[in-house]
């Protein structure tokens, strides 16, 4: 395999590209503004390529096209786009800090902790503004990771598997809450929030547009700083600390970072699962390569698949929406299932 | 067996008819102890009160010590063969299989007949257990509990999005089985019993005949070998009578999640490690504990009742972290 190295600075900063990480990031953007593209034109009021670029420009063909765009299609593809960038990026950290190829986001906790306090709310005080929604289920995503992370964490650290196992036995208790809530809530209300809590993306705006966004732009950088920690701790405790990494400060980081993703996703389109156990390892097959080139092709991978659910989920059963929540259980599993038994060696992922 | 466990048997079904006799006096009008006694031994069907124990709570009462006994021996031999404390038709996802297959079938097949409802639940929980498997031992660093235990959970959120997908096509015929679908012992007709009974005893029977040898394989693997003990098909054989017993559970109740990883410890706790004592004893405990977990469920919010299956998970989680903690 070819390897391109980028220097700066006479080598103080230097970037090792693969060149068929290159090639394959480059097909998934172009592959992604496909699907974007097909977003924006397809649904009740069909759009042709040439309108919806006119209208993208500012000289839309007619006020609806506009408003069809700008209000409803726009936001959704963008905020289907984003979200699915930070499960995938969730997950990839996950994986890598607790070695283990079936973490997700959706599996140990987060997800159950953001539905719980958006359900509670919903039933508890029946007149709330859906405003506070996101901040909700944003505060119930850090909250639960939380509790997990101090009943996992012992003296010596705590290791990986208990904050997974101890996120699994939390996330059962916490769905049990929030079915026994769903069952004494007002029936309305109740199910206004069953929607939310299948993984819709149809009720977004621009707020979540410009969440989502600032969400990457800070923790983004954050992200690829730390994957020089990821590639270290991948390797396991006893070689991270031999290398000179604080392997109990590096995980505590890491996992908050990866749950903070996560919440941020979760709060702007609902619970939706799998797409943090499915993307890095589509990605993984797509080229092999180095941490950071395998974050960035994890994320775009997550948006692709999450903005794919969202389409399919509006037109497959149309006039009936199709949660994409449940489109990425759904088409997530038997990917993840057929890469497993597809690859019997042992990997390092 | 040592002689704590033969002791322990008769004060353990002395504890399981103080719990059905109490399960059966409370609800929302409280029938005296003595009535219930007298109701049972000598029913009077002019007797209003013989009436409403005899036709509305013994059945569910039966249900209770049926479905708690299943799942408990169900998750002993689970947790004897994978040698993980954590194993349980729950958590290893045999409970959402089994369900699936009989809302599928249901749902959309039109399948009314209750006779059919414990083999669908059966070929659901065994299809699910292979897959489990399947991915567990075949995922890098091979079948670890906790690869077992995610492989578990993953199915299980797949399903259950398949179960929700279902729903919202096609509402009308999947509401009827929204209640069960969260693990309920109420209105429960005794078709599903009858039809349940012979998986249940063929699965009992069959786990007490496995007992010394899932008592060798707890020793480990090699161990187990050297004590001649054929593994595969141990394992084979132990996980039949799983299936059998979580097809019968989830036939009566619908998934009940929890119960089978409780009482397996709780019954080690009393008898010690020899599966030939846990099994009944798992039982009896099992059966004493759903009744008392119904009890609770009927009377903490009456007059409304909430889902037992909502409460064993309530209960059962938190006793999940407790073992993650103290055990691994």
């Amino acid at each position: 395999m070819s390897v391109v190295v980028l220097s700066a600075r006479g080598g103080q900063i230097s970037f090792r590209l693969h060149q068929r990480a290159v090639i394959a990031s480059t097909f998934l953007v172009a592959l992604l503004m496909a699907i974007g593209m097909a977003s924006l034109m397809s649904g009740s009021y069909p759009l042709s390529m040439a309108e919806v670029w006119a209208t993208l420009k500012g000289h839309p063909p007619a006020d609806t096209a506009a408003t069809v765009i700008w209000q409803f299609r726009f936001p959704r593809t963008l905020v289907s786009a984003m979200a699915g960038a930070l499960f995938g990026l969730s997950g990839a950290i996950l994986q890598y800090v607790t070695r283990n190829p079936l973490a997700d986001p959706s599996l140990v906790g987060v997800s159950q902790g953001a539905s719980l306090a958006v359900v509670a709310a919903i039933v508890v005080f029946p007149d709330i503004n859906l405003v506070w929604r996101p901040v909700l289920a944003f505060g119930g995503a850090l909250l639960v990771a939380a509790l997990i992370q101090s009943i996992a964490m012992q003296r010596t650290g705590g290791t990986t598997m208990r904050f997974i196992l101890t996120g699994i036995g939390i996330a059962a208790f916490v769905s049990a809450l929030t079915n026994a809530m769903l069952t004494y809530g007002d029936i309305d209300r109740a199910q206004s929030a069953l929607g939310w809590l299948a993984g819709s993306i149809h009720a977004v705006g621009w707020p979540e547009v410009v969440t989502l966004a600032l969400c990457l732009l800070t923790l983004g950088p954050v992200v690829v700083w730390s994957a020089r920690y990821l590639a270290v701790l991948r390797l396991g405790p006893d070689i991270s600390v031999g290398l000179g990494v604080p392997v109990r400060r590096a995980r505590i980081a890491m996992i908050t970072l990866s749950v903070g993703l996560a919440a941020f996703a979760v709060a702007a389109v609902g619970p939706l699962g799998f797409v943090g156990l499915v993307a890095p390892h589509l990605a993984l097959r797509l080229a092999c390569c180095g941490v950071g080139q395998h974050l960035l092709l994890t994320a775009l991978t997550g948006a692709i698949m999450v903005s794919l659910a969202d389409l399919v989920g509006r037109v497959a059963a149309a006039p009936v929406q199709i949660p994409a929540g449940i489109l990425t259980a759904i088409l997530g599993v038997p990917v993840f299932l057929a890469l497993i038994l597809k690859t019997q060696t042992s990997r390092q992922l | 067996m040592t002689r704590t466990a033969l002791f322990s048997v008769p004060v353990l079904v002395g504890l399981l008819a103080l719990a059905f006799g109490w399960h059966i006096a409370v609800g929302a009008k409280f029938v005296p102890p003595a009535t219930v006694i007298e109701a049972l031994f000598s029913t009077d069907r002019t007797n209003f009160n013989h009436v409403v124990v005899t036709d509305l709570r013994l059945p569910r009462a039966v249900y209770a010590i049926v479905v708690g006994a299943a799942l408990a021996v169900a998750g002993a031999l689970m947790q004897g063969i994978t040698r993980n404390p954590l194993a349980e038709p729950g958590v290893l996802g045999l409970l959402a299989g089994a369900s699936f297959a009989v809302v599928m079938a249901v749902g959309y097949f039109r399948v009314v007949d209750a006779s059919y409802v414990p083999a669908l639940a059966a070929a659901g929980a065994a299809g699910t257990a292979a897959l489990v498997w399947a991915v567990a031992s075949v995922a890098p660093g091979g079948s670890t509990p906790l690869t077992l235990i995610l492989a578990g959970a993953a199915i299980t959120g797949l399903l259950g999005a398949l179960i929700a997908l279902t729903h919202l096509l096609d509402q009308e015929s999947f509401d009827t089985m929204r209640v069960w679908l969260t693990g309920t012992l109420a209105g429960r007709s005794s078709d599903a019993l009858k039809w349940s009974l012979p998986w249940l005893a063929g699965g009992l029977v069959l786990a007490l005949l496995m007992a010394p040898q899932v008592t060798a394989m707890a020793m480990g693997d090699e161990a187990a070998v050297g004590l001649g003990v054929d593994i595969a098909r141990v394992k084979a054989l132990a996980m039949t009578a799983v299936i059998a017993l979580t097809a019968g559970a989830v036939a009566i109740a619908g998934p009940m999640g929890f119960v089978g990883l409780v009482i397996p410890h709780v019954a080690r706790l009393v008898v010690g490690a020899d599966y030939r004592a846990i099994i009944p004893v798992s039982a009896l405990l099992g059966a004493t504990y759903l009744l008392i977990v119904d009890i609770a469920a009927r009377l903490v919010m009456a007059p409304t009742e909430i889902s037992t299956g909502i409460v064993t998970a309530l209960l059962g989680a938190p006793f999940f972290v407790w073992l993650v903690r103290a055990r691994l």
